[in-house]
């Protein structure tokens, strides 16, 4: 699903954001990605989107190699992928419906297509009885459950959330993150940067650890057998579909 | 493009414009002032040539005769008028008749000339002239001069002239100031657009992040400004053609004989010149602002 081989970036001031990362995640993981600011985790990420490209080595996304990707085919790599940012982004002027169903009008999707999927995907994040509420009348989970949703409406084959609890309650932290289980359970891969270490403890799930540009951690190595038996069992095939 | 797309992006255009009164506002009002100085400029123009052509166009000069030519002389001098190569007609008018026609031009004031008749007539014999080939006008104006017995002619080469500096002058000017409008509108276009994108970066972003394309996130911002130029074309034309009329009735009472071009000949073709022009300068003052904004690329939006 994502591969790094051998990537290292260096930014045009400079600075050094990775150095020489490999890694891979398998279809239906659940990977959190833990460090310090400035470790390089956005810079992970941003490669991930085919918004930066690394300066060597290859990013592998969805079995493309980025480095050949033209700019014109990376609207498509990002409709695999569902982005959850820290600070929600959600449309001030529109309601939860509209912000949702908005995702779907600008990759094209038909109306009819969107009556039917947006109402679906807001139930499964529990928003059903607040489709025509605005943003600013909902809590901060709520808000990022609108995030969610939007993410999730274009039917990705991965979500990649940047610190998605970084602006809610801690308590609702967990929610945020039972959810993001709950449709990695479906089949979808999920990448997260948290900075939250009790949300690492709480989930058992694979850690990315990464400092100064380098992967010094990863829980793969230790326990690959029993998560990759998981993984297996929980997202190998169509799974996505059901979503 | 399928039809629900086309009919989204038409919606957003048209929300962007709502959500940028001020700016719409400017921009239509720049590009309408653009709009109706070239179109003023191009009418000046054609009437200009339409005047020429009536004064060339019948191709005639009127070529009196010396006062008091007995009617055989009159006669003798018309043969010779005609044998000049170039004349193509050769019409006699006699100064009765040249009495009756300014009477009748002047109405009802011509009955002031009505003592003027008979042998009172102060006005000579005369003739008028049409050539068959206007380039030889001078050559022949000249051989129609070495004729005795002819005093002067109306010549219309002076006026013809005049008109055609005038045109020069006019069409000179006219092209730097609709340039220079031009480049104003679509800078003010272009800054009405970016106002726009800027208040709604947020959405942009989204969009990006969603994988929308390029050209869908553009499509919006270029559909303002078309709307901008079809709006401005509409108004330009209704604008001139008011604007057109009321001047034409002014000269119109000050110089009987000049027949303007008539606007409802002209409005349509120019309403749809303007519209086109208006929309492809909104087309490109959007594009500009968008290409910018666009290729400044993912990360200053995104912001991960």
């Amino acid at each position: 699903m994502i591969e790094f081989q051998n990537v290292s970036k260096t930014y045009a001031n400079g600075t050094k954001a990775l150095k020489n990362v490999n890694l891979k995640v398998e279809k239906g993981e659940f990977v959190f990605i833990v460090g310090s600011s400035g470790a390089g985790k956005s810079t992970f990420l941003k490669l991930i989107m085919g918004e930066e490209k690394a300066n060597s080595g290859e990013v592998i996304v969805n079995g493309k190699k980025l480095s050949s990707l033209r700019n014109r085919d990376i609207p498509y790599l990002r409709r695999t992928m569902g982005i959850v940012f820290q600070d929600f982004r959600l449309i001030d002027t529109m309601t939860v419906y509209e912000n949702v169903a908005f995702a779907m009008h600008v990759v094209g999707a038909s109306p009819k297509n969107i009556r039917k999927r947006v109402p679906y995907i807001l139930g499964l994040v529990g928003l059903q009885n607040k489709a025509k509420c605005l943003p600013a009348e909902l809590s901060g989970g709520e808000r990022q459950r609108v995030g969610l949703a939007r993410a999730l409406v274009n039917n990705p084959t991965m979500i990649i959330a940047d610190e998605p609890t970084g602006n809610i309650d801690p308590a609702l932290s967990f929610e945020i993150v039972d959810l993001l289980s709950e449709i990695n359970r479906r089949g979808t891969t999920i990448l997260m940067v948290t900075h939250e270490h009790n949300l690492v403890k709480h989930f058992h799930r694979r850690v990315v650890q990464i400092h100064g540009g380098e992967v010094v951690a990863d829980t793969m190595r230790k326990t690959a057998g029993t998560l990759g038996s998981n993984v297996r069992s929980s997202g190998e095939g169509t799974a996505n579909e059901n979503i | 493009m399928k039809i629900y797309n086309f009919c989204y992006l038409l919606k957003e255009g048209l929300r962007n414009l709502k959500g940028n009164r001020t700016m719409t506002i400017a921009s239509v009002a720049v590009l309408v002032s653009c709009l109706i100085l070239t179109g003023a400029a191009t009418l000046f123009s054609f009437n200009i040539g339409l005047a020429m052509e009536s004064i060339e166009g019948n191709n005639s000069v009127t070529v009196y005769l010396q006062e008091g030519m007995p009617t055989l002389e009159s006669v003798q001098i018309g043969e010779q008028l005609r044998a000049i190569d170039n004349v193509a007609e050769c019409e006699f008018v006699s100064k009765d008749d040249a009495l009756e026609s300014m009477m009748e031009l002047l109405g009802d004031d011509g009955t002031v000339l009505e003592g003027l008749t008979g042998s009172e007539n102060f006005l000579p014999d005369a003739y008028d002239i049409s050539m068959k080939d206007l380039t030889q006008y001078d050559q022949t104006i000249a051989d129609i001069k070495a004729v005795e017995g002819v005093d002067h002619i109306t010549d219309y080469s002076d006026i013809a002239n005049k008109l055609t500096q005038l045109d020069n002058l006019v069409t000179m000017v006219g092209f730097w100031v609709v340039l220079l409008l031009g480049v104003v509108s679509l800078f003010i276009i272009a800054n009405t657009v970016r106002v726009t994108m800027y208040s709604r970066r947020m959405e942009i972003s989204i969009m990006k992040s969603v994988g929308a394309t390029n050209w869908f996130v553009r499509w919006p911002f270029i559909v303002e400004g078309v709307i901008i130029g079809l709006v401005a074309g509409i108004v330009a034309s209704v604008l001139l053609f008011v604007l057109y009329n009321s001047v034409m009735q002014v000269i119109s009472g000050i110089a009987a004989f000049f027949t303007p071009v008539p606007m409802t000949k002209l409005l349509l073709p120019y309403t749809i010149a303007f519209m086109l022009v208006g929309a492809a300068f909104g087309a490109l003052g959007g594009a500009i602002s968008i290409g910018k904004y666009l290729r400044k690329g993912g990360s200053d939006l995104v912001g991960i």
